[in-house]
């Protein structure tokens, strides 16, 4: 595939992450801070914003498991998680966790169980399109670089 | 072989590309001149966050400096340390964002401080700002909050 087809499939994939909710304009926001001087800083902070999430994510599993939950303690975890998804513009990543806090806020472990598994869903999805979404971009900089 | 000079197309479609994400970058970014060093700190636990914050911030060429949480932040500013903004989450780990805004504000400290959080209820809001935070503002921090309060920073 050449170079003006593979950013064209790009362009058409990262436009179905925003039509499905998946991302939302803030996404937008962190793409047009890519520049020559960070040229790798949509992969970067991709990834740290995975391995935070996954990283929260089993601590929530963990504290869940627990007979007698420490609801304050999982409402600091769904806090980060819930303002770095809004930050790299993870919206339905975003939006699981708005219910996760309200279950939280009402000491609901049930309902905390299942907000969770939505999560967990949703963390699934997220990472799959963003581990598309940088096997095209990387597609790109190596056809980038090669043509130079 | 030998590298091939891209068609009239390929040229066009790349161009357009560039031009494309040049236009969205300007659009995005709200381009604006300081004419002022101004300088920043960011306080949160979240490393994805404040590295977002820190870099929105320097691409309107604020000087920042980042700490992971309260007690960090508050020792900084007891260093003697100065900022004309201070960028804070509410929950923060050793020292929560409202204890660590009390202190700094304490300490006679009237720079502007924006509450920048996940937290998004009314009554959040009015202890952020019982707190001594200027500005509440729901995350994620994003041009349209942060250009007025660079713009009133810098005297424009």
């Amino acid at each position: 595939m050449d170079l003006a087809a593979l950013k064209t499939q790009l362009k058409n994939f990262v436009q179905s992450m925003f039509e499905e909710g998946v991302l939302d304009n803030q996404f937008s926001q962190i793409q047009a801070l890519q520049d020559s001087t960070n040229p790798n800083f949509v992969e970067e902070v991709i990834t740290l914003f995975c391995n935070d999430a996954e990283r929260i994510v089993n601590e929530i599993n963990r504290n869940l498991g627990y007979q007698n939950v420490d609801f304050s303690n999982l409402d600091s975890y769904v806090h980060q998680l819930k303002g770095s998804s809004s930050s790299i513009g993870a919206n339905r990543l975003k939006l699981a966790c708005a219910n996760l806090r309200q279950a939280s806020d009402e000491r609901n472990k049930e309902g905390c169980l299942q907000a969770l598994q939505l999560i967990t869903c949703e963390y699934c999805l997220l990472r799959r399109k963003f581990q598309a979404l940088l096997h095209l971009e990387r597609s790109i900089v190596e056809l980038e670089t090669n043509q130079k | 072989m030998a590298p091939t000079l891209p068609s009239g197309d390929q040229a066009s479609d790349q161009d357009n590309w560039d031009n494309g994400r040049l236009a969205r970058k300007r659009q995005l970014l709200t381009e604006i001149v300081l004419r002022n060093r101004l300088t920043a700190l960011v306080v949160d636990g979240d490393t994805t966050c404040r590295v977002l914050e820190q870099l929105l911030l320097r691409s309107y060429e604020v000087q920042t400096q980042g700490v992971d949480n309260g007690r960090d932040a508050v020792a900084l500013i007891a260093s003697g340390v100065k900022f004309n903004l201070i960028i804070i989450d509410m929950i923060l780990p050793v020292l929560n964002g409202l204890e660590a805004t009390r202190q700094i504000r304490d300490m006679g400290v009237h720079c502007k401080m924006l509450g920048v959080t996940a937290c998004s209820g009314e009554s959040e809001r009015q202890a952020f700002l019982a707190a001594g935070v200027d500005v509440f503002i729901e995350k994620p921090l994003d041009p349209e909050h942060l250009v007025p309060i660079l713009r009133e920073l810098d005297g424009q």
